[in-house]
């Protein structure tokens, strides 16, 4: 039972020592300038680890609002495929537009 | 031979001769030969006025054809020519759209606003409301853009056509010139020419655009209004602002210049290698910085295509130069049609390394544009053929450049596009079948190093 509980405890401790060493990796990353990002791997990493900081705040902030746009959710793909197919439409209207310019403007010419 | 013929024959002899005096018959070094010649060129384009100025626009962005001296020096082409009087501007709209423009229009200004070889533009407003293919209503009153081919164009090109397809025709003879296949190349200009001249593929263009970056609050693009929209006029919003030659330090001051053009090189990025279509022909004069801070794309005359395999490619390659790394670049440039022959690879590495770290991490600001001059030129010199929609992205990539170096002079491309880079690669490893595609190789390579 001892091992078990000691075996928790180590569990949690590697947790708290990564999630300590991922706060910190993204709180140096912060401070790289744009430039800096390639002063060698450990940079590059922290560099890494505020880019995906910063990305899980943006998830964050969009799933306690209730909106899926940052990341998967049902029926995202159905919305992507309706939004292309509203815009081909207003492209066909718009064709059609032009088209009746044209059309009106030869009918114009034909009458004078 | 007709009058015209002789008069291109004798500007074309008088070129020559120029360019063959500041070459020193040859005797000028390599680059120095082929400015020399460049420089002539442009001025026989701009001298033999529409058809051969946007002969040598399209020529300009094919580094896959013509030296790294030759595109760069025909990418100033300049077209000045003299505004058309407003009565033929009148006819031309009275016979496209049906009616004289101040019916059509609440307003219309017969000064034209801008003029170039092939169409100028005028202001005009809207007198009802119309509803554009993307985003809101354009009320009535909306201040407009009218742009209108200048009368008679089509015919002149299609005559100074006929004459370059005979020269071509000649020219393909001479051995030295037949690898630059002209009359294939002529007719690839002609069919693009074409289309530049039907202004409504260059709305639909637009449209496509600006649904791409709808999202995006600092990127404006002109909305099409249809009705007003036919072969020879194109009706976009009218948009205000500083083209980027006229951006000085106080128009700077009420912006964020450093942001903004940091968000350029993103957007073009994401125009590449996101929705897979980019504007190939950026230059001050398709480019406006607004007041509030945006900006403006307009003329999509000239655009490129990427598919999503060439997009993966191309993210790779991006990100290898970003970040120094010749042997990657090389080997996802394969994948984007560079062929380098097996023998020649390790040399070709090494001058790519070398240009990297002369031009790209060795300097306080990178220079792509140098970067690019000598990379095109080393494959030239290794007698490496580049493929055309690499050699155009490139191109595109330098222009980027000049036009982010025009918003704010101090920006580092290289270093405002590590973040997205870095973040598509991320984004690329991290797609699921991409994960199942890498899974067993690490896993293996894991287990290898715990037994180990």
């Amino acid at each position: 039972m001892n091992d078990f509980v000691r075996l928790l405890a180590a569990w949690a401790l590697v947790h708290e020592s990564a999630d300590e060493g991922w706060k910190a990796a993204v709180a140096r990353g912060d401070k790289l300038a744009p430039g800096e990002l390639d002063q060698g791997p450990e940079a590059f990493v922290d560099g890494l680890a505020a880019l995906v900081a910063e990305e899980k705040e943006k998830l964050k902030a969009a799933l306690a609002s209730g909106d899926a746009a940052g990341g998967p959710a049902p029926g995202a793909d159905l919305g992507e495929v309706l939004d292309a197919l509203r815009f081909e439409l207003a492209e066909l209207r718009g064709r059609i537009e032009s088209l009746q310019a044209s059309v009106d403007a030869i009918a114009t010419r034909g009458r004078d | 031979m007709s009058a015209r013929g002789r008069a291109i024959a004798a500007v074309a002899i008088r070129r020559c001769s120029a360019a063959a005096w500041r070459a020193r018959f040859g005797l000028r070094r390599g680059h120095l030969r082929r400015e020399a010649v460049a420089r002539e060129l442009r001025l026989a384009c701009e001298q033999l006025g529409p058809a051969f100025i946007k002969l040598g626009q399209l020529a300009s962005v094919r580094p896959d054809v013509f030296s790294p001296e030759t595109v760069f020096e025909l990418e100033r082409l300049q077209d000045s020519v003299p505004p058309v009087p407003a009565d033929e501007i009148r006819a031309i709209l009275q016979a496209e759209l049906g009616a004289a423009p101040e019916r059509v229009f609440a307003h219309f200004d017969p000064e034209p606003i801008a003029t170039a070889s092939i169409a100028q533009v005028h202001a005009a407003t809207l007198a009802r409301d119309y509803r554009p293919v993307t985003g809101g209503l354009l009320p009535a009153g909306t201040r407009m853009a009218v742009k209108v081919v200048r009368p008679g164009i089509e015919r002149v090109i299609a005559a100074d056509l006929a004459v370059a397809r005979r020269w071509a025709g000649r020219l393909e003879r001479l051995a030295r010139l037949s690898r630059l296949r002209p009359v294939a190349l002529l007719g690839e200009f002609e069919t693009t020419l074409a289309s530049e001249l039907d202004l409504r593929n260059e709305g639909r263009v637009a449209d496509r655009f600006a649904r791409d970056f709808a999202d995006d609050p600092l990127v404006v693009v002109p909305r099409v209004a249809w009705p007003y929209t036919t072969r020879r006029v194109l009706t976009t919003e009218f948009v205000a602002g500083w083209r980027l030659n006229d951006l000085g330090e106080a128009q700077r001051e009420g912006i964020d210049a450093r942001r903004l053009a940091a968000h350029g090189a993103e957007v073009f990025m994401r125009q590449v290698l996101v929705h897979g279509r980019y504007h190939a022909d950026l230059h001050p004069a398709n480019l406006f910085v607004t007041p509030d801070g945006r900006i403006c794309y307009l003329d999509f005359g000239i655009t490129g295509r990427t598919t999503p395999r060439q997009r993966i490619a191309i993210a790779q390659v991006l990100a290898a130069t970003v970040y120094g790394d010749a042997e990657r670049a090389l080997h996802y440039s394969r994948e984007l049609g560079l062929e380098v022959p097996e023998g020649k690879v390790p040399a070709v590495r090494a001058a790519v390394a070398a240009l990297m770290r002369t031009h790209l991490a060795g300097r306080e600001q990178a220079d792509v544009r140098g970067f690019a001059l000598g990379f095109l030129s080393m494959l030239a010199d290794f007698r490496i053929p580049i493929p055309a929609g690499y050699g155009l992205l490139i191109k595109a990539l330098v222009t980027v450049e000049g036009v982010a170096r025009a918003i704010y002079p101090d920006i580092d491309i290289i270093a405002a596009a590590k973040p997205f880079a870095t973040r598509l690669i991320a984004a690329q490893l991290a797609r699921p079948e991409r994960l199942r595609e890498r899974a067993p190789a690490a896993i293996r390579a894991a287990l290898r190093e715990l037994l180990a």
